[in-house]
């Protein structure tokens, strides 16, 4: 016996509905419906209600026919091969709300449907239902006109949530508004975008206006001036199309992009944490799905580039926020592809130079800071009226400078402060190794072994307690004496010797 | 005869600095850019056994079409070779049997009589340093000695004896081995006068700054116009050191290109010394005319079977029948590759040769696109050998860059 199996056509509706997580990505897929529509213009409003917010979407589109629009209130049936809804899932963010209401006009006729509480019911567990009527319009009517009230915005539509600033840069970044089709293209699709806000969400403008084209930041091959030349550098890269072969066949795909500087960074769009979002940037559609900085060489920060790298055989998730066919061959091609064209990127001379101005102003920048560190040494130094060791480079100095000016018999003969014995003194013939520190008690705390030094340089004795300490626990399981009358220090069993050469108690 | 009828170098198309050419020698041409194989002409046989050599002798009876290796004419894969003056050292051979050799040129010899392509001999200085009593690096031959033995084999390309350099030298020590090694080209010259040969001068350095030092002392004993007059190329050498270090590689052809371009030497055909075969592509791309390398035999010699210019496997995993060269298209020959012969020299040998002729087609394709002056083409060439070998393909995006106009 054959046996059908079945589907929980609610739940599917409520899970569909449900992967939209942001609502924002109910203006996506009104764009790309009305862009999918052909047309020209498109309208949002948003408005905020008591229950929800209402969002009103017009556009100058082909419009639906009846089959249209029982697509757009179907799930996975849509009828629009090769085009951004071609899956049927977008709109069922819609069913988010208190109602749906579409008016379309096509081929002479308006047809009017009407869902009501789609929400409610579809947590009621009752697949909601829509009522439709169709009346006679002029053959040139055209376009559809989309009213969701009571939309589940939560609160992403809140005055503290959403500003016209805000949109636009969702817009540019999420939406068909940010697309880079029109480098490809030679007929391109214009398509004018207008978003209204409700004043109470934000009343800086009246509408937002803007086009279905991303356009990067002016280039500027030349560093500017000032102690960052290279943050407005700016060079964009040619549209490319390259075509992958793979175990599935042949994939196009396109790529533009743009390095440069943060100042002409931040003259794009910002997405979420701004220094995040750049690098390189997966697409279907002509709109960003995911970013693939693993494609950027690791010598190179992923912030320099921004590229966006399109592919129609790319497939996505049911809310087109993430890419499915990870596993694939063709996503394996793309990405080896495309690892090997960031590799021009990151070797052409241009970008190289831009490197090599940005490596050299961070080392002016650092010059700077010392000038402003020498002016406090020269000032330190004036204070102390002279050499007053601070390290051991500077000790080693005053010991020579004490050495010249007293006749010490002792002289420096060898130096290697890497190694343990970091002195060899010539006393008359006879080669006494030592070590040197600043602090006496640097010797001890290093855990360094007596062993061998026959005495130890330093400008200072440090904490005389940690010293004490040592005398009352000892030292590498042996007893330790301090005898700074003496300037020495006894150590383990048979009491050997070191002398403590305390610089700063010298002439 | 003079100069310019024993040796002419035309330059007939280029590619940012990628040029095509034609070297004609005593009325011998060669297109460029082009690759001499190394093949040692004399390795401790006598006639019969075309003076042994191992690899090498196989090596020789396919550039002469021998019947032991069945017959076929692989002339087209030798149009010049390249042999060394030291080769004859390198057999042990007594002062007896290397007379033999050269009591008559190798070009007169029957044995090759079916080769008509050029022999370069290259003086070998490397081979011949050796360290005085105060550890200074001199020469256990004298240029008389080097430029007899050349014009013994009858070279048709020679060089002078030179005093390689060493990626460790001091500055004095380069400066020392440059004038010394001016002083045996001047003699060189001298002897070398009423030789009808093409003379290459050999040149050494690293860097723009040591080759534009190497060149100052130099021509501080052989003034430049002398050398303009009297040398019909230019031959960059030391590179066996930084061989491996492709970045260094190419950074020293580069500059020496400049270098050569300021001191007046730039139409000169400028061949390259010892190099691998990865790096072939670059250099010609870079305005290489002529390279010398015996990375076919190496190959071969470590059971590498080409399977382009950059890949390779074992000769027990090659698919022969993926190959239509000349080699694997004999069966016989396969059969040898298999291990079907007697001799280790033999399977090694049809290896070397269809390694060479993977070089070769390489080489002519590298050619043609220049001569065609396509610039996208040759990019697009370059780039693919990144693509095949990742550990080159920042170099390659390096000469595309710097020497084909860049990528964008």
């Amino acid at each position: 016996m054959e046996k059908t199996p079945k589907v929980n056509e609610v739940n599917e509706f409520l899970e569909i509905a449900s992967d939209f997580e942001d609502p924002l990505e109910a203006i996506r897929e009104a764009l790309s419906n009305s862009y999918d529509a052909e047309a020209s213009e498109v309208r949002i409003e948003i408005r905020t209600r008591e229950n929800g917010s209402d969002i009103i979407i017009e556009d100058d589109g082909e419009g639906m026919d009846a089959a249209d629009l029982e697509s757009f209130f179907d799930l996975g049936n849509s009828n629009k091969d090769g085009s951004i809804g071609y899956k049927g899932h977008g709109t069922k963010i819609f069913y988010k709300s208190d109602e749906i209401v579409v008016n379309t006009s096509k081929d002479g006729l308006t047809h009017r449907a009407k869902m009501e509480r789609p929400w409610d019911k579809l947590n009621e567990r009752v697949l909601p239902t829509y009522s439709v009527s169709t009346t006679e319009t002029t053959k040139s009517r055209q376009g559809t006109f989309i009213r969701i009230s009571g939309f589940k915005s939560e609160a992403a539509f809140d005055p503290e949530s959403l500003t016209y600033n805000k949109i636009h840069h969702y817009l540019k970044w999420d939406t068909i508004a940010g697309s880079t089709a029109h480098y490809f293209d030679e007929d391109p699709h214009e398509f004018r975008v207008e978003v209204k806000l409700d004043p109470a969400i934000d009343d800086s403008m009246d509408w937002l206006v803007t086009t279905n084209r991303l356009e990067f930041p002016s280039e500027q091959l030349d560093p500017g001036e000032g102690n960052f030349p290279e943050e407005r550098m700016c060079k964009r890269y040619p549209p490319e199309e390259i075509e992958v072969s793979h175990d599935e066949g042949t994939s196009k795909i396109q790529v533009v992009g743009m390095a440069g500087g943060k100042a002409a960074r931040n003259e794009l769009a910002t997405y979420g944490k701004h220094s995040a979002q750049f690098g390189v940037w997966l697409a279907k559609d002509h709109i960003k799905i995911e970013q693939a900085n693993q494609v950027i060489s690791s010598d190179n920060e992923f912030l320099h580039f921004f590229f966006i790298a399109n592919c129609q055989d790319l497939e996505l998730s049911a809310n087109r926020g993430k890419i499915r066919n990870k596993a694939s061959p063709v996503y394996s091609a793309i990405i080896e592809e495309l690892d090997h064209y960031m590799s021009k990127v990151a070797n052409d001379p241009w970008f190289k130079r831009y490197l090599e101005i940005r490596r050299l102003a961070a080392i002016e920048r650092k010059t700077s800071d010392q000038r402003e560190s020498i002016d406090e040494r020269i000032t330190s130094a004036e204070l102390a009226g002279g050499l007053e060791p601070t390290n051991r480079e500077e000790l080693l100095v005053a010991w020579e400078r004490y050495q010249q000016r007293n006749g010490e018999d002792r002289k420096i003969v060898d130096i290697d402060l890497d190694s343990e014995i970091e002195l060899l003194f010539d006393s008359d013939g006879r080669f006494l190794p030592g070590s040197l520190h600043y602090h006496l008690t640097d010797f001890f705390e290093q855990d360094r072994s007596p062993n061998e030094i026959e005495f130890i340089l330093c400008w200072e004795l440090g904490d005389l307690d940690y010293l004490t300490d040592l005398e009352r626990n000892g030292y590498q399981n042996n007893d330790i004496e301090f005898d700074f009358e003496k300037k020495r220090v006894l150590y383990g069993p048979d009491g050997s010797e070191m002398e403590v050469i305390q610089l700063s108690q010298l002439d | 005869m003079s100069r310019s009828t024993i040796s002419d170098f035309k330059v007939t198309n280029e590619v940012g600095q990628a040029r095509a050419g034609e070297l004609t020698i005593k009325g011998t041409s060669l297109k460029t850019p082009n690759l001499f194989p190394v093949i040692s002409v004399y390795g401790g046989g006598r006639a019969t056994s075309m003076f042994g050599g191992g690899l090498h002798r196989t090596i020789k009876e396919f550039m002469v079409g021998h019947e032991r290796v069945f017959g076929g004419d692989y002339s087209e894969y030798f149009p010049a070779i390249m042999s060394s003056v030291s080769a004859l050292t390198d057999y042990g051979l007594n002062e007896d049997i290397t007379e033999y050799y050269l009591e008559t040129p190798m070009k007169e010899r029957p044995e090759f009589s079916a080769f008509d392509g050029l022999l370069f001999i290259d003086s070998g200085g490397f081979k011949f340093l050796t360290q005085d009593d105060e550890g200074q690096e001199i020469l256990k031959i004298t240029p008389e000695r080097a430029f007899r033995i050349q014009r013994q084999m009858g070279a048709d390309i020679i060089i002078n004896l030179d005093y390689p350099i060493h990626p460790d030298d001091s500055y004095h020590e380069r400066v020392r081995k440059a004038r010394s090694t001016a002083e045996n080209t001047k003699k060189f010259l001298e002897l070398s006068t009423d030789y009808e040969a093409a003379r290459f001068l050999t040149i050494h350095g690293y860097t723009y700054s040591m080759i534009h030092t190497y060149l100052n002392e130099f021509t501080d004993v052989i003034p430049k116009d002398t050398i303009i007059k009297s040398v019909d190329g230019i031959a960059l050498g030391s590179l066996v050191p930084i061989k491996d270090n492709k970045g260094k590689l190419l950074q020293a052809v580069m500059d020496c290109r400049d270098v050569l371009d300021e001191f007046g030497f730039g139409q000169l055909p400028f061949h390259v010394l010892g190099i691998s075969n990865g790096s072939i592509p670059l250099l010609a791309a870079m305005g290489v005319d002529t390279f010398d390398s015996s990375s076919y035999l190496q190959a071969a010699i470590n059971h590498k079977y080409s399977t382009s210019l950059v890949g390779s496997v074992p000769i027990e995993l090659a698919d022969f029948d993926n190959c239509n060269c000349d080699v694997c298209s004999d069966d016989r020959l396969v059969d040898w590759m298999r291990g079907n012969t007697e001799y280790q020299k033999d399977i090694l040998g049809a290896v070397a040769m269809h390694n060479l002729i993977i070089q070769m087609e390489e080489m002519r394709r590298i050619r043609e696109i220049i001569q065609a002056g396509e610039r996208e083409e040759l990019v697009r060439y370059i780039d693919e050998l990144g693509r095949e070998s990742r550990r080159l393909r920042d170099y390659s995006h390096k000469v595309v860059n710097e020497s084909l106009g860049g990528y964008f």
